[in-house]
C-alpha cells in the first residue's frame, strides 16, 4: 500500500470526487425538505427545489405585481453597478496608493501606518458617520464597498513592490529610469498580476459590504431584496437568490482569473500544475 | 474498488441522515423542557426581568418543568428560529405572528397579550407639519413590519397611498443614523429609535399608533401543539408574567424592576418610563381578557390581515387573505375555518384573572 | 568611451565596525579590474559605492575627475548575479527599455520611427550577445547564461563608460562560464568601456583582468573585530607577461578573443 499522500485519484474520480461533496449537500437538502414538509405542508424554511424554482421563474420572467419591474434583473442591475463602482474605484485607489508607498519612502513613511490602522477599522461599525457624511443614496453603499476593500488593496501591493528584488530598480535606475518610469515601466506591470488578485479575493468581501449597505437602507438590490423577504421567512426567494449571487461572484473570479492569465502570462509560468 | 464504492455509499447516507436530523422540527409531545426567545421592547422587558428574579424558575418548578429563557439580538431572527421549530414561543408582535410562523405553516397561540402600542410607533418629518406632507417624500423605514403598517394606517388618514410615497427599507438598528443623514426626510420607526428621532433638530411627530390604539399587540406567543400536549407550559408562562406584572403596577415596588428592566434594554429609567408612558400595558389579566374577547379584535385582525395579504405577506402563491384562518376566544374565526394558524386564547389569561394558577 | 576612477581617502564605517579603511585607487580608463577578496571583506561595498547604492562615510570618487552622483545613473551599467533582468519584459523588450527612458520622459515608450530605430539598435545588440533566436521569448524562458547574455546586452546598450559586473557568472555552470568569459572579454574589447568585475573565482579574476584588486583585513582585533576594515592585500597588473604568482594557471592571450561570438549553444528551457 501506497502512502496516502501519493494517492492522486485519475481524471475521472477526481471528477465524481468534487461532485461529490455538492451531490451530499443536494441529498441533504431534499431529504431534510421533504421531512420538514411531511410535518408541516407549509414550512417555509426548506423550500422543495420546485417551489425555488417557481420562485426564480417569477423574480426573473414575470413583472411584478406592484413596480411591474423584473425584480431580479433590476435586483442584479442595482447591485452590480454598486459593486463595480464600489471595487474600481477601490482597485483604482489602490494602484495609485500602493504605488506611491511602495516605490517612494517618503510616502510610504506617511501612509502606510494610516493605511496600517485604517485597514483593522471594522467599516460596519462606523455605518452613522457614513450615512451622514454620504446620505443614504448609492454612494454610500459604494463608499461601504471602498473602505472595505480599498486598505487591504494598498497593503498587499505596498507589499507586492516591497518584495520585488532592489536589484532590478538598481539596473531600471542604471539604464536611465527616473522614479516615473521605474513606476509605470518596472513596478507597475510586475504587480498587476497580484493586483488582479488581490481584487479577486476582494470579491468574497465586497459582495459582504454590498449585501450589508443593502440590508441597512435601499428600495433596490439582491442584498435588499433578501433582507426583506426574509421578514417572512421566505427562503424560496432567499435561496435562488443566493446561488445566483454565488454564481455571478463566481464568474467574475474566473474573469478576472482569465484575464490576468491571458494578460501577464509571465507571471504564471513557475507556478504549480 | 466496488467494495470501496459500497462502503463509500452507505457512509455518505449515514452521514446525510445524521446531518438532515437537527434540520427536521421539533415533534410536539409531552415534554419536560421549553425554550422561549426574547427581543429587546419595551413590553417584553419583564420576560428577562422574570428569568432573572427567578420568577419564570419558581413557576416552572411549581408545574414540575424547565423554561429557559434566552435573549436574541435580531427581533427577525428569532421570530424565524421560532418558525423553524427552535423555540417553543417568542414575543413578537400580532401582524408578525400572522405573516410569519401562521404564514408559514405554524400553528400558533397567543398566549400572553402584554401591551400594545399607544404611541410607541410613529411618523417623524424633517419637512412637513402635517402627514399630509408626506407625499412625494422618500420615507425610511423596516419595510412590511408594524412601520410599515401604521404608515400604511396613517397613509389612508389622509387620503393618500403607498403610490404617493417612495418606501425605503431601513434597518432599525440604523434607523437613528439614517435620519441624521440629509438625505431622509422621513422615517417611521419605533421606541426607543422613535425618542431619538423625534430629538432630531427640526424633526415633526405627524402620526402614531396612539391614532389606531389596540392594533400593534405585543404578545408572547407559543407552538399551539406544544402548548396542546403541555398545558402546564403555559401555565408556568402566565403565571409568572402576572406575577411580574403585580410588580410592575405597584409604584414604590415596581420601581426596582423598572429600573433593571431599563438597565438590561439599555436605556435608564426616565428613558424606559418615557417608553412604558406610550405603551398600553395589561397588568391585570382581566383587562387583557376582556381586550382579546372584544369584538374589536377581529376587526384589528381583519385590517392587519388585508395589509399583509396586499403586500405579499402572507406568501406569493396565497389568492386570498382567507387562506390563513385567525381563532379567537369563543370558537369565531376569521379567514379559513380549516387552516386556522393563529389563535387567541384567553384560557390561560382567564385562569390568572381567577387566580386559578 | 571610458572613465577613470579614482577612490580618494575613503572609508565605509557602520557604526563603530569600520569595512573599508583609507581606499586610495586609481584606475585608469579601460581597464578591466577583477575585485577579489574573502566574503566580508567589503568586494561588494566597493561595488555598491561605485553604482551610486551606497555613500562613502569620509572620502571622495571620482568619475574622470568630477565626484561620482550618490545614486545609480545612466554612465555606469551593471550586471547582477540574479535579477538584472526584467521578467515582464521579451528579449526585445528587456534591451529596448534603456532607449525608452532616454527618449520617453513621460510615456517611457516609443513609437513609430524612433521606436523602429532603437529596435534595429536592439537587434544588433541581440546578434552580438547571441540570443537573435531568442529575441521574443520572456526571460524565465531562458537558461540562466542566457539570462545572464541579456543582462549585458542590456547594461551595454546605452553605452556606460563604466561596466560594474557582481559576480556576474558564479550561478552558471562550467561550460556556460568559459562561453561568458570569451564573450564578455569581446565587448569589452569592442566597447573599450572600463569594468570591474567582482568575483569569487581566482581563475576568472586572472582570465579576464587587466588588473587584480584583491581586499582583506590585514590587521585583526580579536576583542573587536569590527576595529579594522579591508584594505588592499594585492594590486596585480595583468597586462605584462611577467610571471603570474597563481601556479596551473595560463595568462589570457592579450590578442585572443576578437573572434566575433556565435550564437549561445546553451539549451532552451522548456
Amino acid at each position: 500500500m501506497r502512502r496516502l499522500m501519493n494517492l492522486a485519484p485519475r481524471p475521472g474520480i477526481r471528477l465524481l470526487l468534487g461532485l461529490l461533496p455538492f451531490v451530499l449537500i443536494a441529498f441533504i437538502y431534499v431529504a431534510a425538505s421533504a421531512e420538514r414538509r411531511a410535518v408541516n405542508p407549509d414550512d417555509k424554511l426548506l423550500p422543495p427545489v420546485s417551489e425555488m424554482v417557481a420562485a426564480a421563474n417569477r423574480l426573473a420572467f414575470e413583472p411584478d405585481r406592484r413596480s411591474g419591474e423584473y425584480v431580479l434583473w433590476s435586483d442584479t442591475a442595482a447591485s452590480l453597478r454598486r459593486l463595480a463602482l464600489g471595487l474600481g474605484i477601490a482597485t483604482a485607489i489602490g494602484l495609485t496608493v500602493g504605488l506611491g508607498i511602495g516605490v517612494l519612502p517618503l510616502v510610504g513613511a506617511t501612509l502606510a501606518p494610516l493605511v496600517g490602522v485604517l485597514s483593522m477599522v471594522p467599516p460596519m461599525a462606523i455605518l452613522p458617520i457614513l450615512f451622514i457624511v454620504f446620505g443614504l443614496g448609492e454612494l454610500s453603499k459604494v463608499v461601504l464597498i471602498l473602505i472595505g476593500v480599498t486598505p487591504f488593496l494598498i497593503r498587499d501591493l505596498a507589499l507586492t513592490i516591497s518584495a520585488l528584488p532592489p536589484e532590478q530598480l538598481v539596473k531600471a535606475q542604471t539604464l536611465g529610469a527616473s522614479t516615473w518610469q521605474v513606476a509605470i515601466r518596472v513596478v507597475l506591470p510586475q504587480i498587476m498580476p497580484r493586483l488582479i488578485e488581490a481584487v479577486r479575493l476582494s470579491i468574497g468581501p465586497a459582495f459582504l459590504f454590498l449585501i450589508a449597505a443593502e440590508a441597512i437602507a435601499s428600495d433596490v438590490g439582491l442584498g435588499y431584496r433578501i433582507f426583506l423577504v426574509r421578514r417572512y421567512l421566505a427562503m424560496d426567494i432567499i435561496l435562488p437568490y443566493v446561488a445566483w449571487i454565488t454564481l455571478l461572484a463566481f464568474l467574475m473570479d474566473w474573469a478576472l482569473a482569465t484575464l490576468a492569465r491571458r494578460a501577464f502570462g509571465f507571471a504564471y509560468v513557475t507556478e504549480r500544475r | 474498488m466496488t467494495k470501496i464504492l459500497k462502503l463509500l455509499t452507505v457512509a455518505i447516507a449515514a452521514a446525510a441522515l445524521l446531518t438532515a436530523a437537527p434540520l427536521s422540527p421539533a415533534f410536539a409531545a409531552k415534554k419536560k423542557e421549553f425554550n422561549i426567545a426574547w427581543t429587546i421592547y419595551v413590553g417584553w422587558m419583564p420576560w428577562p426581568y422574570a428569568a432573572e428574579q427567578g420568577i419564570i424558575k419558581k413557576w416552572a418548578d411549581k408545574y414540575g418543568i424547565t423554561i429557559n429563557v434566552t435573549q436574541i439580538n435580531d427581533y427577525v431572527e428569532s421570530i424565524n428560529q421560532y418558525t423553524a421549530g427552535k423555540f417553543d414561543g417568542v414575543t413578537l408582535t400580532n401582524m408578525d405572528a400572522l405573516t410569519i410562523p401562521a404564514a408559514g405553516g405554524v400553528d400558533t397561540t397567543v398566549l400572553v397579550v402584554g401591551s400594545f402600542s399607544n404611541g410607541n410607533d410613529g411618523i417623524v418629518l424633517k419637512k412637513g407639519k402635517t402627514l399630509a406632507d408626506i407625499k412625494g417624500q422618500s420615507v425610511n423605514l423596516v419595510e412590511l413590519s408594524v412601520s410599515h403598517y401604521l404608515l400604511a394606517r396613517g397613509l389612508e388618514s389622509v387620503k393618500l397611498t403607498e403610490k404617493d410615497i417612495k418606501v425605503v427599507n431601513t434597518s432599525d438598528a440604523d434607523i437613528v443614523g439614517a435620519f441624521k443623514s440629509k438625505d431622509s426626510t422621513a422615517v417611521v420607526t419605533w421606541n426607543p429609535q422613535l425618542m431619538e428621532v423625534k430629538a432630531e433638530l427640526g424633526a415633526t411627530p405627524v402620526f402614531d399608533s396612539s391614532k389606531i390604539p389596540g392594533e400593534i399587540i405585543d404578545t408572547l406567543s407559543v407552538n399551539t401543539e406544544t402548548l396542546r400536549d403541555n398545558p402546564d407550559f403555559g401555565k408556568a408562562l402566565v403565571g409568572a408574567w402576572y406575577e411580574i406584572m403585580a410588580i410592575m403596577a405597584n409604584a414604590e415596588k415596581g420601581k426596582a424592576a423598572r429600573e433593571a428592566m431599563a438597565k438590561t434594554s439599555g436605556t435608564d429609567l426616565a428613558g424606559y418610563e418615557a417608553q412604558l408612558k406610550t405603551t398600553r400595558m395589561f397588568y391585570d389579566p382581566a383587562d387583557a381578557v376582556k381586550f382579546v374577547s372584544s369584538g374589536d379584535l377581529p376587526k384589528i385582525m381583519d385590517m392587519v390581515r388585508t395589509f399583509s395579504f396586499q403586500h405579499n405577506l402572507l406568501g406569493d402563491n396565497v389568492k386570498s387573505k382567507d387562506a390563513v384562518g385567525i381563532g379567537f376566544p369563543g370558537g369565531k374565526t376569521l379567514g379559513s375555518a380549516k387552516n386556522v394558524k393563529l389563535r387567541f386564547d384567553a384560557t390561560y389569561m382567564k385562569m390568572a384573572a381567577d387566580k386559578k394558577l | 568611451m571610458s572613465s577613470t576612477i579614482a577612490f580618494r581617502d575613503v572609508w565605509v564605517e557602520y557604526g563603530d565596525q569600520i569595512v573599508l579603511e583609507r581606499l586610495n585607487l586609481t584606475i585608469a580608463a579601460g581597464t578591466f579590474v577583477s575585485l577579489v577578496g574573502p566574503s566580508g571583506a567589503g568586494k561588494s561595498t566597493m561595488l555598491r559605492m561605485l553604482l551610486g547604492q551606497e555613500r562613502p562615510s569620509r572620502g571622495e570618487i571620482m568619475l574622470d575627475g568630477v565626484p561620482m552622483g550618490h545614486e545609480p545613473g545612466p554612465d555606469r551599467g551593471v550586471v547582477f548575479q540574479r535579477y538584472s533582468v526584467f521578467p515582464h519584459l521579451t528579449v526585445l523588450g528587456n534591451v529596448l527599455l534603456g532607449f525608452e527612458f532616454a527618449a520617453s520622459p513621460v510615456t517611457g515608450r516609443l513609437f513609430g520611427v524612433a521606436r523602429r530605430n532603437a529596435i534595429a539598435e536592439c537587434h544588433r545588440l541581440i546578434d552580438e550577445v547571441g540570443l537573435s533566436e531568442h529575441r521574443d521569448k520572456y526571460p524565465y524562458a531562458l537558461s540562466g547564461g542566457m539570462q545572464q547574455r541579456l543582462a549585458i546586452a542590456q547594461a551595454i546598450a546605452k553605452k556606460p563608460k563604466v561596466l560594474l559586473l557582481d559576480e556576474p557568472f558564479g550561478a552558471l555552470d562550467p561550460g556556460t562560464r568559459a562561453q561568458m568569459h570569451e564573450l564578455i572579454r569581446f565587448l569589452w574589447r569592442d566597447c573599450g568601456m572600463t569594468v570591474v568585475m567582482v568575483t569569487h573565482d581566482i581563475k576568472e579574476a586572472f582570465a579576464l583582468g587587466t588588473r587584480l584588486i584583491a581586499l582583506d583585513k590585514k590587521r585583526v582585533d580579536p576583542q573587536a573585530p569590527g576595529r579594522f576594515g579591508a584594505i588592499i592585500t594585492y594590486d596585480l597588473d595583468l597586462t605584462r607577461d611577467s610571471a603570474v604568482p597563481v601556479l596551473g594557471f595560463t595568462k589570457p592571450l592579450s590578442k585572443a578573443g576578437s573572434a566575433p561570438h556565435q550564437g549561445a549553444q546553451e539549451g532552451v528551457r522548456p
